[in-house]
């Protein structure tokens, strides 16, 4: 994993995600697409990179989207995103990283994501949504634009974020 | 092994749920924080106002056809606007009078006499539980907390954070009554100011705004025009929410409450404005 440019098109995602994105989605679903570009870059890091980066890079970019956005409190995406950027790395480490391997980590990782994120504002009592009612509204949907967003961008990332040495020993036919 | 990455979790855990306790309540941002906040703003910037220009620009194409109707009846609000511009110096120069006689404090004169500072909006938040957009005023402009932000059409949030070249701004539909960090507006309806008087909410589930506590004799009907009160001192008064869409007795009997459609739209927004209420120097 070339980490170095990863970081700086995580950067580049980031404010694409805040800056751009809104625009693009038509005003009767904003509420309901929210994607985490940078989150899957994070299962793309613990895909290719191991646990211990994936930790690291979820956790700085996951706290870097609570500064920039403070609402209420600092700390759900970072803690969010390190913990299944390591979790979503253990289970890469066991298994052969396949493409449907990774369409599993991208869902389930995108809805645990907002499940937790969900979980913290309850717990604070930020938020009086139920959970059946957020899943459909919004975790749902956006769980699958961000399938989309992580097909779109597996092969180039493979091929321009991936050291060629590392990626080689992977490639397995499937 | 596997102990000792418990163990890690769990300390992991008690220090965000630490950390997001601390930052719950908090106003003031840290040097850190402010710098981050103005790196990024200022970059946010660059894309989302030209990528908005060209998105409105296409979403104007569509609406083309609307154009005529909407210039005749600007004109017919011109026609209403210079007429009661004559009307309102009048008015204001009769008050002007009435103050000096009274012996009104220059403070209580200039009360009222709000400033609006144009602003750009940089970015928006991709956090459901957060409506959070970000400007690109700061308290270098003059910006501070709990200031109320308005289009064009109506009230669209609160100040929540400044740094220096840039602020976030908590929309008010994120001023649910029932989480822990909401905060209610005070409101009244136009033309029937000293009658009228709720309090405005924001239902989630809905996307509408419910206007609680209105008194059974209240004169409120529907289609009436919601300003803000000014009562509670956190919103300045005057500003428009939304207008009513239906009223009813509220969940004990005792109260009424009413259903309002937003006159803001919350989403792609491209420009609002910060009110400035005037300094209040001392009693």
């Amino acid at each position: 994993m070339r980490i170095n440019r990863v970081i700086l098109w995580t950067l580049l995602l980031l404010i694409i995600e805040t800056a751009v994105f809104p625009w693009l989605v038509p005003p009767a679903w904003t509420e309901r697409l929210l994607p985490h570009l940078a989150f899957i870059m994070t299962l793309f890091v613990s895909g290719f990179g191991g646990r211990h980066p994936a930790f690291l890079f979820g956790l700085g970019f996951g706290l870097l989207q609570d500064i920039l956005f403070y609402g209420n409190l600092i700390g759900p995406y970072g803690f969010g995103m390190g913990l299944l950027g390591y979790v979503a790395g253990l289970a890469a480490e066991r298994r052969s990283f396949t493409l449907a391997f990774f369409v599993w980590i991208v869902v389930v990782g995108g809805a645990l994501l907002d499940t937790v994120v969900y979980l913290i504002y309850k717990l604070f009592g930020l938020t009086d949504l139920s959970y059946s009612f957020v899943f459909y509204w919004q975790i749902a949907p956006t769980t699958l634009l961000q399938l989309l967003f992580a097909l779109l961008v597996y092969v180039p990332v493979r091929r321009y974020l991936v050291k060629p040495s590392l990626s080689s020993g992977e490639d397995n036919p499937e | 092994m596997r102990n000792k990455r418990l163990f890690i979790l769990m300390i992991g855990l008690i220090v965000f749920i630490a950390l997001m306790g601390f930052t719950l309540g908090r106003k003031k941002l840290t040097w850190p924080e402010k710098f981050v906040n103005d790196a990024i703003g200022t970059v946010q910037g660059v894309f989302y106002r030209p990528v908005g220009a060209v998105a409105d620009f296409f979403r104007d194409l569509g609406r083309l056809s609307d154009v005529y109707k909407e210039n005749e009846l600007l004109r017919q609000t011109v026609a209403q606007y210079t007429q009661d511009q004559i009307r309102f110096n009048m008015l204001e120069a009769e008050n002007k009078r009435l103050q000096e006689e009274l012996n009104f404090t220059e403070r209580q004169k200039q009360l009222d006499n709000y400033r609006y500072l144009i602003a750009q909006v940089v970015g928006t938040t991709s956090n459901p539980y957060e409506k959070t957009i970000k400007i690109n005023l700061g308290s270098r402009d003059g910006v501070q907390p709990d200031m109320a932000i308005t289009t064009v059409d109506g009230l669209v949030g609160i100040v929540s954070r400044v740094s220096t070249f840039t602020s976030t701004v908590k929309l008010i539909t994120d001023l649910d009554e029932n989480s822990s960090a909401g905060m209610p507006i005070s409101a009244t309806v136009l033309g029937k100011e000293t009658q009228s008087f709720g309090i405005i909410e924001y239902d989630e589930e809905s996307g509408k705004l419910q206007m609680t506590k209105i008194d059974e004799r209240d004169p409120l009907a529907v289609d009436d025009k919601v300003i803000t009160s000014g009562l509670g001192n956190i919103f300045p008064k005057g500003i428009i929410i939304g207008t009513v869409d239906s009223r009813q007795v509220g969940d004990f009997g005792l109260t009424h409450t009413a259903v309002i459609t937003p006159a803001a739209k919350f989403d792609h927004l491209r420009e609002v404005f910060v009110v400035v209420v005037p300094e209040v120097d001392g009693p």
